[in-house]
């Protein structure tokens, strides 16, 4: 069941195009990372979602109703990237304040305030002014109140902006367990290795435009690459495989795992398009030799990432009035 | 509602915070303070009644109805004597005799030999009962400051004749009223050994309360300082609450309420900030609306402090418990709210908090200005002679700007109305206020000025609305 859908979503600042025609799905229980370079559009798409900005064209549904619609916002929960809260509250009567205006009961916040301070790390600090929180403090304030009405989406932007990196590992397992209660999260990040560790599908926005969309397995797996290994002093046949169309190149030796085993040469099997591995595969044991190792090679996130917007201007900010900032907006 | 009173708290929470609030708090404690040090000593009811007779030849024509008295020139010498003190009230003899003095001639700015009455107090009677006559600006007394009242009526002998002894007390009770805010009084001519044209009356006063017009000494700071004039204690009290309270303090409390919640809804719409709000379930408009009346509250806590501070002390050191002082918590919030209106639209316009309250204290001086030459447009309109001096297009000018923006000065001459019918008699009223203009109507002041507060805050709402965060 579908919690978010997009089709076709533009959205335009006067002559910038920030969202051009975007189209997404988001599953209830999902993780769902958006990635992209500071102006890709990925805090636009949120608020598009959330009603903090208008439609320019296409349509936005979050939890089946149109994005924007005031009812829904009961069921959903938002920390935004650069947050300020009233430096005049504890977090304590923050959190009161905005779990009133979510329609929180009085028994209930009294119950679930502290615990979900708690949860986040600042119980402690509870009833400090919220001025004399560090950054850090102030990040899992946000991340609290998103949760204190135990909403069905979560919309983190940049949640692990500011946090350390015990900090940081603290709330990647605070998303695994809201994720593992059916909460829907909706991730946007640049620390990509945080992405990778966590989220169920990814998008890549690029100047606007969902460039990839994926699973993180989709996302990272490079197809026709295989990485080759023969036993110990084999010789890999390279010139018969050359002559079978693929592409051979040297790796490495490696290790051949825990205790005295032996070393393995490893190659790169590059196939090309409409080829398998299968017929290298006969090769090699028809030629007798021993296949030891055999995987398809993935890449990092961070590496499909920046192959996907490799050659991509710099991020732009949509308050810059220069010409050139054109493409998208991060905000 | 719950979300209302949430906003509501956080303004609340946001005022407290900032720190000039303690500082406006720690001056009205203050001004508290010396109120609270003020004495207020009556004079003795014989030195008292005595000043307070001398007052009886300021006449106001029409059973009392006149808006100008008419200046009898000391026409009559009233005396009181015989002042007793009774179990609920006092009991007096008020005798009367012409004085000699002379009256104002029709036409005349100083009294004329020729005009002096042989009967002053049956002129004086027949005058109080006939309309008023033409106003003039006249000197008080022989050598008294020039004063604007209603030149005293011919006056034929049969019309003095026929005045009945009812006439005579009614006359004598109303001055009472009229003089001393002494409404329970019985009065009861006496003829036995008096000839006229003196008289004598038979004063019987049910009330032992003399705010108005009553005779007092003040001393300020316990004690220590006498103030050396012998004021009526509602003149005081008048003085405190309208021109201390009400102009001065009531200024200065706007101005601070302007700049200080001048940040409060650009605070809200800073980027980070206004996101965690609106993606709550709360519409804009609510929220803004919500976030205005909030900042209401600001003003709501000084004048609850302050002029309930300042009239709870009044009325324990002077017994005297004017309720229409409290009047002013309302009206001084609702003449801040026309100006957060403003600030409002500003604000959201802009989002820049030096704007909202530079606009803001510059709108607050323009609708003070419009106010001001608006009254002084219709005093001199209101006067015949001076009628013809006004340009008619600068009059139209003024008063189609009047007529659309808020009534920031009616509601202040409001006020001063509200205060004034408590603590001043009629004479001190027109002695205080000379014009001839009169007072806005409560309906148009208020009618138009919350026509004006919808239309910011609508307007502010349609932009908070449509434009993206």
């Amino acid at each position: 069941m579908s919690v978010i859908e997009t089709r076709e979503l533009s959205k335009e600042y006067g002559r910038i195009r920030a969202l051009k025609g975007v189209s997404l799905t988001v599953e209830k229980g999902q993780i769902y990372g958006l990635l992209g370079q500071n102006g890709a559009g990925k805090t636009t798409l949120i608020k598009i979602l959330l009603g903090i900005v208008k439609i320019t064209g296409g349509e936005a549904d979050l939890l089946d109703a149109p994005a924007g619609t005031t009812s829904i916002r009961e069921r959903v929960g938002y920390l935004p990237e650069d947050h300020q809260f009233p430096g005049y509250h504890s977090g304590y009567s923050l959190m009161d304040f905005y779990g009133q205006l979510y329609g929180v009961s009085r028994d209930d916040r009294r119950r679930k305030i502290p615990e979900t301070l708690e949860l986040v790390g600042i119980s402690g600090r509870m009833h400090s002014k919220i001025k004399t929180y560090s950054k850090g403090m102030k990040q899992r304030l946000g991340i609290a109140q998103s949760l204190l009405h135990d909403p069905e989406v979560i919309f983190l932007d940049e949640p692990t902006d500011g946090v350390d990196p015990l900090g940081r590992r603290e709330i990647r397992e605070l998303m695994g367990r809201l994720k593992e209660k059916g909460h829907t999260i909706f991730l946007n990040s640049h620390l990509l290795g945080e992405v990778e560790l966590i989220c169920d599908r990814v998008a890549i926005l690029q100047k606007g435009n969902l460039v990839r969309e994926g699973t993180i397995a989709e996302l990272t797996a490079q197809k026709g690459r295989f990485e080759v290994g023969l036993a110990s002093g084999q010789k890999f046949p390279e010139t018969e495989a050359t002559q079978l169309g693929y592409s051979i190149k040297h790796i490495a030796a490696a290790g051949g795992g825990k205790g005295p085993a032996p070393t393995i040469e490893l190659w790169e099997v590059g196939l090309v398009e409409g080829q398998t591995i299968d017929r290298l595969v006969r090769l090699i044991v028809e030629k007798g030799l021993n296949l030891r190792h055999l995987v398809e090679r993935k890449q990092s996130l961070e590496d499909a990432f920046l192959a996907t917007v490799e050659g991509a201007e710099p991020g732009v900010d949509k308050r810059s009035r220069k010409p050139m900032a054109v493409g998208g907006d991060d905000r | 509602m719950k979300q209302f009173l949430a906003i509501l708290k956080d303004s609340f929470r946001e005022a407290m915070d900032a720190k000039v609030i303690w500082v406006l708090l720690g001056l009205s404690a203050l001004v508290c303070l010396i109120t609270f040090s003020l004495s207020f000593t009556p004079e003795p009811p014989d030195k008292a009644f005595e000043q307070i007779v001398t007052k009886f030849n300021f006449v106001f024509p029409e059973r009392g109805k006149g808006k100008l008295p008419v200046i009898l020139s000391d026409a009559t010498a009233y005396t009181a004597s015989n002042v007793q003190t009774t179990a609920d009230g006092y009991t007096l003899r008020l005798t009367t005799k012409p004085s000699g003095n002379p009256l104002f001639r029709r036409g005349s700015s100083r009294p004329d030999e020729k005009t002096s009455q042989p009967d002053s107090l049956r002129f004086a009677v027949v005058n109080w009962q006939k309309p008023a006559g033409h106003t003039r600006t006249m000197g008080f007394g022989q050598n008294g400051p020039p004063l604007e009242g209603a030149e005293p009526q011919e006056v034929t002998l049969e019309e003095a004749e026929t005045l009945t002894d009812d006439d005579l007390d009614t006359f004598i009770q109303q001055q009472f009223a009229v003089h001393a805010g002494m409404d329970n009084v019985t009065v009861k001519r006496v003829t036995d050994g008096v000839k006229q044209p003196e008289y004598a009356f038979d004063v019987v006063i049910h009330s032992t309360e003399g705010v108005r017009g009553w005779p007092t000494t003040t001393k300020l700071f316990f004690g220590a300082v006498t103030i050396p004039a012998h004021f009526p204690l509602g003149m005081v009290l008048w003085f405190i609450e309208e021109k201390i309270i009400n102009g001065f303090g009531a200024t200065l409390t706007l101005l601070i309420g302007v700049v200080i919640t001048g940040f409060f809804i650009p605070n809200m719409l800073r980027k980070g900030a206004l996101d965690l709000l609106i993606t709550k379930p709360i519409s804009r408009p609510a929220l803004l609306v919500y976030k205005y009346i909030g900042g209401l509250t600001y003003m709501l806590i000084l004048t609850v402090t302050t002029v309930g501070g300042i009239w709870l002390v009044l009325a324990l050191r002077s017994g005297f418990w004017n309720p229409n002082f409290l009047l002013l918590i309302p009206i001084l919030t609702f003449t801040f709210a026309i100006l957060y209106a403003f600030s409002t639209l500003i604000a959201v316009l802009t989002r820049s908090s030096i704007a909202a309250i530079l606009l803001t204290c510059g709108f607050a001086f323009f609708l003070y200005l419009v106010g001001v030459i608006k009254f002084t447009l219709d005093d001199f309109r209101a006067d015949p002679t001076q009628r013809a001096e006004v340009n008619k297009t600068v009059g139209d000018v003024v008063d189609g700007i009047q007529f659309i923006l808020p009534r920031y000065k009616d509601v202040d001459r409001l006020t001063t109305k509200l205060i004034s019918d408590a603590t001043l008699t009629p004479l001190e009223q027109y002695a205080l206020a000379k014009s001839k203009v009169e007072y806005p109507s409560w309906g148009e002041t208020f009618g138009v000025s919350f026509g004006f507060i919808a239309v910011m805050l609508g307007l502010a709402c349609w932009r908070f609305q449509t434009r993206d965060s």
